[in-house]
């Protein structure tokens, strides 16, 4: 049994080549069916995102293509010349190319370690090549085990819990702590930076839609305020927006704080009951930081979220050896699984093999003792079964404790000429 | 099949669901939430188990004793437990919950009289209303409690900036604001209700031979404080449009359990009227009562009450004791 994967990666691999490399779904199905035609019986599935390119192959030993044929497919699939491509791809084979997909859909060779996306997308390219009848069952149970890797890891440490990105961490690990939802509450985008954008994309998918763009420009205003079906508003009306907000994110570029402690005792009395979460994403700062001393006020400055990043970074660090050891152990147990599943016809062999003679001589046992009754003709069958069933059992267990160091040619060799088994 | 239940079955499961919930704190595991819930499950199986039992056999059961009545309000706080562990698995609310369970079943075993209240045909009505909506205000101001401090314990987190600690995940400060303001609001409703059918109570009571509870009752006086406190928490909420105003009632709120804690304390330890004419039947040491004692201790387990049990087994009168509020 062969398994490979050949692709390429964030790691190593320039995004001008991973672009051209990369698998729309249409392209994707168009690829597998001419790998198909070029190499019947060998499984594939293609995982194309942003960040890799790779296509997991499996089949027996003798139909299994060479590296060269892959990268042959696929710079043909995208009109490149192979030379070009072939020191970007990597290739594993074997249990490396397990690990590889474990690690993979575990999002730990993740750009950002422990993102969510991967798994899904591990799951479609799966879904696409099943679909496509293109998977098998090699590459069903590499999957699935790989699905339920992501699900040990996740569950099993805190690496997706730890995130990285300050607009991740602020949503995340402080806004979603201050409110149970965000689709009733009011976000004041102040200033139009990137980060504020960056963020306002993590708080849409939580459900805010209530936005309102200040900034000193209107025509800026207007415009983020467009993207983002927000509202805009002149920057006069700062106070009246601040004193309903639920959620601020200030990213102006001003030299001084926008609202000092004076202005926000006179917004705070103007306010509505209610929590109020403050992100100071600007530098320097837009609001005093005296004012997140008020109660029921939750300000954070980039300062904050990025030492939140910083100390998520280490938990998550810490947390890589236990992952680790999660996908070594199953790919161990995957490995001596398939390779045990390699035993398979020989195990059927075996049995089939010494099913004859056992009934031959059941056969002729019986018919010496015509004097007994139905229960002791079972009694007698099951004796000889049980007895089949012991006789075969060491050979059996030596094959799979000799699956745990990979496929165990040599036994089953020994096996069939001990045993004269034919296929 | 679950005759034989005792307490100490199911005040095990609590306190090893207690265990489970602590070393969230230490490490990760993917079997711990079945776990918890299944202990958490069969000590509420147990104990709901073990009040029927006591109703099959004691008329008035599961509200005829101190000791029931304790019973019964850490059964409904895990039910709650339960609930919210079903839907919010990773929030860590066995910390604060279980704890108060396991404290109203120590309280049960160690201090609450297993002896029936005294039964009047008048105030047989009254005394079930007052007793239950009593025991809800009682799980009630626990649930707010609960709320109130897990709320302190998340914001002084988001104050200090730190991030969530994946064994104490609390839900978010929006919803422990709000469940702890509806908990007021039941705590206030049921306590009305108690404060109310137990002036009802008493005077039904009066006359030549009824036994009235004095209004200086320690027992009646903090409790009637706490339905104040609790009252002016809810009266704030509402009127004030301040912004403090919610994290206001959640100080009042954590502040309410000190009267809680005042009120089931002088139900054990003061000497109170409450609880009717009970206590004359407990100097008099009438046989019957004498049997129901045994009766109850046995059932409730023959590790409880040690030192009451040999006096009883000794023929000594039993000590004085107030039910609660």
């Amino acid at each position: 049994m062969n398994i490979q994967v050949v692709g390429c990666s964030h790691h190593k691999t320039p995004i001008a080549v991973r672009e051209r490399l990369a698998f729309s779904p249409e392209q994707t199905v168009a690829a597998m069916e001419r790998w198909r035609a070029s190499y019947p019986g060998v499984e594939a599935v293609v995982l194309s995102t942003c960040n890799r390119v790779e296509i997991y192959l499996a089949g027996d030993e003798a139909a299994a293509p060479k590296r060269s044929r892959v990268v042959d497919f696929l710079a043909q699939s995208h009109g490149l010349d192979p030379p070009t491509i072939d020191r970007h791809l990597f290739h594993h084979c074997g249990p490396d190319a397990v690990e590889h997909l474990f690690t993979v859909s575990s999002s730990l060779d993740s750009m950002v370690l422990g993102e969510p996306q991967i798994l899904a997308q591990v799951k479609q390219a799966y879904q696409l090549a099943t679909e496509q009848q293109m998977a098998g069952p090699v590459t069903h149970s590499l999957f699935q085990a790989a699905v339920k890797v992501a699900r040990r890891v996740a569950t099993e440490t805190a690496i997706h819990q730890r995130r990285v990105s300050i607009p991740s961490v602020a949503v995340a690990d402080f806004a979603q702590q201050i409110f149970e939802r965000f689709d009733d509450k009011h976000t004041v985008v102040v200033g139009a930076g990137k980060m504020a954008e960056e963020t306002l994309r993590y708080l849409r998918n939580e459900g805010a839609h209530q936005i309102t763009v200040v900034n000193r420009s209107i025509e800026r205003a207007t415009e983020l305020a467009q993207r983002w079906h927000g509202r805009p508003v002149a920057w006069d009306q700062l106070r009246e927006a601040l004193a309903t907000a639920d959620l601020v994110i200030s990213t102006t570029g001003a030299g001084e704080p926008i609202v000092t402690l004076a202005d926000f005792l006179s917004i705070e009395r103007t306010r509505k009951p209610g929590l109020l979460f403050i992100l100071d994403l600007a530098v320097p700062r837009d609001f005093d930081a005296a004012v997140g001393q008020r109660p029921d006020v939750y300000l954070y400055s980039i300062d904050d979220l990025q030492d939140a990043c910083r100390r998520n970074r280490q938990q998550r660090d810490k947390e890589l050896p236990a992952a680790r050891a999660i996908i070594e152990q199953e790919t161990g147990c995957f490995m001596a699984e398939m390779n045990h599943r390699a035993t398979g016809p020989i195990i059927r062999r075996l049995k089939q093999g010494w099913q004859k003679p056992k009934e031959d001589e059941l056969q002729r046992l019986l018919a010496k003792l015509p004097e007994l009754d139905d229960r002791q003709r079972e009694e007698i069958r099951r004796s000889f079964d049980r007895l089949l069933a012991k006789l075969l059992h060491p050979p059996m267990a030596s094959l799979r404790d000799e699956s745990h160091n990979g496929t165990p040619s040599a036994l089953v060799e020994a096996l069939s000429r001990l045993f004269q088994l034919k296929e | 099949m679950l005759s034989g239940v005792t307490i100490l079955c199911f005040a095990a499961s609590y306190a090893v669901t207690l265990v489970l919930e602590v070393s969230r704190l230490l490490f990760r595991s993917g079997v711990r939430g079945a776990l918890m819930l299944g202990f958490a499950g069969a000590g509420l199986l147990a104990h709901s188990a073990f009040l029927y039992y006591r109703a099959v056999e004691n008329p008035g059961s599961p509200l005829s004793s101190e000791r029931d009545w304790y019973l019964l309000a850490a059964w409904a706080l895990v039910g709650v437990y339960l609930y919210l562990v079903y839907y919010f698995p990773r929030a860590a609310f066995g910390l604060f919950l279980l704890p108060i369970v396991l404290g109203l079943i120590g309280a049960a075993v160690l201090w609450a009289d297993p002896q029936p209240y005294a039964r009047e045909p008048a105030s047989v009505v009254w005394g079930t209303i007052h007793g239950i909506s009593i025991l809800l205000a009682v799980v009630a101001a626990a649930i707010a409690f609960a709320a109130g401090l897990m709320y302190l314990s998340q914001a002084y987190r988001l104050k200090h900036k730190r991030l969530p600690r994946p064994g104490l995940r609390l839900p978010s400060l929006e919803w422990l604001q709000r469940i702890n303001a509806r908990a007021v609001v039941v705590a206030v409703l049921t306590l009305g209700v108690g404060v109310l059918s137990g002036m009802i109570l008493n005077r039904l009571r009066q006359g030549p031979a009824g036994e009235t509870v004095p209004w200086c009752d320690p027992l009646v006086l903090s409790t009637q404080a706490m339905f104040l406190w609790l009252l002016a928490a809810l009266v704030l909420a509402k009127i004030s449009n301040h912004v403090r105003a919610g994290r206001k009632v959640v100080y009042l709120t954590v502040a309410s359990f000190v009267f809680l804690i005042v009120a089931l304390g002088a139900g054990l330890f003061l000497n109170t009227e409450h609880g009717g004419s009970r206590r004359q039947d407990e100097q008099e040491g009438t046989a019957s009562n004498q049997l129901q004692y045994k009766l109850d201790a046995q059932a409730s387990g023959s590790f409880l009450k040690n030192t009451s049990s040999q006096a009883e087994l000794a023929g000594a009168p039993l000590p004085a004791r107030g039910g609660p509020a």
